[in-house]
């Protein structure tokens, strides 16, 4: 550890320290804060990454993984008869897991992905992707007759897409909001040379990459120019340019002033480190593809991965997005568009992360605020709740189903009687298996992910890395 | 939108309430759908064009204030490969023939608009089918209650969620907003009679700039009940929505949602409940027993004092909101007269990633560029238990972003432009010239050790001895001005 990295790293524990005081001492709060600052400092030794793909809008979660055994098949073809996909269509996307999933009725499901996911088979069966069944937003484990005798506590607004999000992204009711990926952020910054770089988003503000502590770093596909103030005088002025620089950088009485000047400042300070890191990143030769605004934002987390030691990261959270998720019309016009993008984009990530000799530490998931409806519209389907997801990674134990396959039905046993499926793993089990794996002690999880108490210890961690 | 000397002069002589009552009264200019069937640009440049130059300032900002609550995208809709957005300009021209109206006519009229059954996906939508297993789409249902006038928790007239031991109230459940789904159904494109279409036209355009109409083979005719009211069973789908908007409208949370979204928009991201409180009385009751009247309500807003002064103590550390980008441009857009150079008035860059992040109607989606509950995390604006919408859309990359597309704006380095025939004769003295943007792009917001640290940099250049010089300090006064922390937060 270099001179300057162990001077950071000692700003980083004070601040956890002086967060003691601001909590006040003997809170739980304050124990597992201190807690995480002996912690991380000294596990951190090797590098990983996490990397959150939002799907926003809400992913239409049965045309992403169609049932494909004949019996269920014909269920969901059944409840949405004008936008199913053709079985036929489906016999190159079968999915051969090690053990086929079986549902509560004792049956042995087959799924298929999406014809147009193509391009995630190899990786599913070359045990680099695991599959999760019916995840979703809970506080506790919930089932349909609990949740009808309201004995069970339910989400608040479920099936708001801005208030689902946030639940997704931040797993906790905290008065001031933090997301959990910055969370797991706050526990290894003082083992990053440059703690601002611990949480890159590339796609805008998201609360998930945010922590108590740790503020995302927020970048965009194509490498930022240098800051022209900072570069060099304005039309000749250098008294222009120091007193733009001044004015973006100095602290004000008024708050609202004050936090956009502590994003400038944030900026003025980082840029050029930023910059210079980034001349060093390898330019992956693994094609991404083209006119897929994923690809573009994947890309350039496989660029900054590759240029972690410049850095100075040893872990890391990303998180990239993709919109238009919300197909209340054009699920088959629309959707086999949106899933491709999501699985060409994921493909050549995890393509890069092997040409750069990081695939085992690095591990992507995909997210999104709701499933939809079984049932449609006409050619839509309406919000949900629980859904399916993809985890992908060197580190994954792939080619394998995690959760159990819900059942086919519109007001079955798994579905609010709207056919929103009723998730049967939280977040918080899906976060506390990917923290897991970053280091994050079972103390700690406990304490950055406070409704995982709620889940039986045993099922905590659910094992697909 | 923004101030010009002849406006900032106009509003001194007539005191702001003289001021308001001659902008209501203000002719409006001609509709965009009219500019664009007569070649006059596509619907970016029909904004911009409005935007800019429409002497009806006020009308401008409510019908863009409007565009952020009722939202439609037109990245969602059709077009012809000009971006001739007919359903867009159609929108727009709705928003402003009503930013003067009242809300309950504005509902029905965004409700019927093609634009919005394409964006919220209702348009071509059928009743429940039990051979399909289909069900009405529930998409415009839920976003008209939740975003566009209920809001998801029951209020207080002041705007304050109401607490059942200490617990919110759901304003409405899953059950409403699939009864509601029901009026949404059979609304279709008005093909009765087809337009004239002249080559490049786009075929939609018949749909697009008309209301849509009702198929009564589509549409659910039993009764719907929500909100704890009942939508009779029988009626025709016109006679069904009215009945619903009216259920809607009557609902108490209208007022204070409305008025406190609308407060947000126009003056402080952070108003006083008893500021809510006011404004929804007016929301109410007009005086004359109207509810819902835009004027009276965009009056009360703009006249209260909370708007007009800053509140005493540490409370004037909180009020107040950040400047969207686009209001940030129009800012130096007014003042500086702007003119588009080639007369094309296009927009290209300015929204993207790389330029501004921000053009109206090209929001991502029905949540508006920034949601009006957004509370940018780890901030003191968080940990004061406020929210900051507009800080939704600031990060490293756009403060960057910002500040090269404005300077190169600035400098005329974009179609947009300005000649500074106003400005340039004060450009040899820095402090007038300084004084002088304040007070027309910053409302003379800055601080007096903000005015005195752009002016030592200013007076620092050159003042000629050609006018080149004199230009480089106009650029740079106004650079400075936008980069100012005292213009970016508007008080």
């Amino acid at each position: 550890m270099t001179e300057k990295s162990h001077d950071a790293s000692r700003r980083a524990f004070l601040r956890h320290a002086s967060a003691l005081s601001v909590v006040g001492v003997g809170t739980p709060l304050a124990i597992n804060l201190a807690a995480m600052g002996e912690a991380c400092a000294s596990t951190a030794s090797d590098y990983k990454a996490i990397v959150c793909v939002f799907l926003n809008g809400g992913n239409d979660y049965a045309n992403t993984l169609i049932p494909y055994d004949q019996t269920n098949y014909n269920a969901y073809n059944g409840y949405r008869p004008t936008i199913a996909i053709a079985r036929s269509a489906l016999t190159n996307t079968v999915l051969a897991p090690t053990m086929a999933p079986v549902d509560t009725a004792g049956f042995s499901r087959q799924f298929a992905l999406a014809p147009t996911m193509d391009a995630l088979l190899p990786l599913f069966n070359a045990g680099k992707m695991g599959v999760l069944l019916n995840v979703g937003n809970l506080i506790e484990p919930a089932t349909k007759q609990q949740l009808a005798q309201g004995t069970v506590a339910r989400p608040p607004t479920l099936f708001s897409h801005s208030d689902q999000t946030n639940q997704w992204q931040s797993l906790s009711a905290d008065a001031f909001p933090s997301g959990w990926g910055g969370r797991i952020g706050d526990l290894f910054e003082a083992g990053n040379t440059s703690p601002l770089f611990t949480s890159v988003s590339v796609a805008g503000n998201a609360l998930f990459a945010t922590g108590k502590r740790i503020i995302q770093y927020q970048t965009s596909p194509a490498d930022g120019a240098s800051f022209g103030p900072v570069a060099s005088p304005l039309r000749g002025s250098t008294k222009s340019s120091e007193a733009v620089v001044k004015m973006m950088s100095q602290a004000s009485g008024h708050l609202m002033e004050n936090d956009h000047i502590r994003v400038s400042k944030r900026m003025i300070d980082s840029n050029e480190a930023w910059i210079a890191a980034l001349r060093t990143a390898t330019e992956p030769t693994t094609p991404f593809p083209i006119g897929n605004s994923l690809g573009d934002q994947l890309k350039k987390v496989a660029r900054i991965i590759s240029c972690a030691s410049a850095l100075g990261a040893k872990r890391q959270i990303f998180y990239v997005g993709l919109g238009g998720f919300d197909t209340h019309g054009g699920v088959l016009s629309i959707h086999p568009g949106l899933v491709k993008k999501v699985a060409d984009a994921i493909a050549a990530f995890y393509a890069a992360t092997v040409e750069l000799g990081v695939a085992n530490q690095v591990t992507t998931f995909t997210a999104s605020e709701f499933g939809r409806s079984l049932t449609s519209n006409g050619d839509g389907s309406d919000h949900g709740w629980g859904s399916m997801h993809f985890v992908l990674g060197g580190a994954v134990n792939g080619k394998k189903y995690y959760g159990t396959p819900p059942a086919v039905a519109s007001n079955g046993p798994d579905d609010t009687g709207n056919s929103a499926l009723i998730p049967t793993t939280s977040i918080d089990q899906y976060a506390a298996t990917i923290g897991k794996w970053m280091g994050v002690s079972d103390s700690n999880l406990l304490s950055i992910l406070p409704n995982l108490r709620n889940f039986n210890a045993s099922t905590r961690n659910l094992g697909f890395i | 939108m923004g101030a010009s000397r002849d406006e900032v002069d106009r509003l001194k002589t007539l005191g702001p309430v003289a001021w308001l009552d001659a902008q209501f009264a203000a002719p409006a200019t001609m509709p965009r759908l009219t500019q664009m069937n007569t070649g006059l640009g596509n619907f970016d440049a029909s904004v911009l064009f409005k935007a800019v130059t429409s002497p009806d300032t006020l009308r401008q900002r409510i019908t863009l204030m409007l565009s952020e609550i009722f939202v439609v995208s037109v990245t969602a809709l059709p077009s012809n490969n000009n971006g001739n957005h007919w359903g867009g300009v159609t929108y727009f021209d709705l928003l402003e023939a009503n930013a003067f109206g009242n809300v309950r006519t504005l509902l029905r009229e965004i409700s019927t608009s093609s634009a919005m059954g394409y964006f919220l996906t209702f348009i071509n939508k059928e009743k429940a089918n039990p051979v399909t297993g289909s069900h009405p789409d529930e998409n415009y249902a839920r976003e008209l209650m939740q975003l566009f006038t209920l809001g998801v928790v029951k209020l207080n007239q002041d705007g304050t969620p109401i607490l059942n031991n200490g617990v919110v109230q759901d304003t409405y459940t899953q059950n409403d907003v699939e009864n509601l789904a029901r009026i949404f159904t059979g609304w279709i494109g008005d093909t009765r009679t087809l337009l004239p279409i002249v080559p490049g036209d786009f075929p939609l355009k018949h749909i697009q700039s008309r209301p849509m109409i009702q198929d009564p083979v589509k549409h659910e005719t039993g009764a719907s009940t929500f909100l704890g009211a009942t939508v009779p069973a029988g009626l025709s789908g016109e006679a069904a929505l009215d009945r619903a908007l009216d259920i809607i409208f009557n609902h108490p949370n209208v007022a204070p949602f409305l008025s406190k979204q609308f407060i947000k928009k126009l003056v402080t991201s952070n108003p006083s409940p008893a500021y809510v409180g006011r404004v929804a009385a007016v929301f109410k009751n007009d005086g004359n027993g109207v509810a819902g009247n835009l004027t009276a309500i965009v009056k009360a807003i703009l006249l209260d004092t909370e708007a007009l002064q800053l509140p005493a103590g540490t409370a004037a550390n909180t009020a107040g909101k950040l400047r969207e980008p686009f209001l940030r441009l129009m800012a130096w857009a007014r003042a500086a007269s702007a003119y588009s150079s080639d007369g094309s008035w296009v927009m290209v860059g300015l929204g993207d990633a790389g330029g501004l992040g921000q053009v109206p109607g090209r929001a991502t989606s029905v949540f508006n560029f920034f949601r009006p509950d957004y509370v940018p995390p780890n901030t003191g604006i968080a940990n004061a238990g406020l929210v900051g919408p507009e800080f939704q859309m600031v990060n490293e990359t756009s403060v960057i972003n910002y500040y090269n597309t404005m300077d190169r704006i600035f400098s005329g380095g974009f179609p947009l432009r300005s000649d500074y025939t106003h400005f340039l004769p004060l450009a040899a003295d820095a402090q007038k010239l300084v004084e002088e943007i304040n007070t027309l792009m910053a409302a003379g917001q800055l601080r007096p050790e903000t005015v005195t640290q752009i002016v030592d940099a200013i007076a620092s250049m050159p003042p000629g001895p050609s006018e080149a010089p004199l230009r480089y300090r106009v650029y740079n006064a106004f650079t400075l001005v936008a980069m100012s922390p005292d213009f970016l937060i508007q008080k």
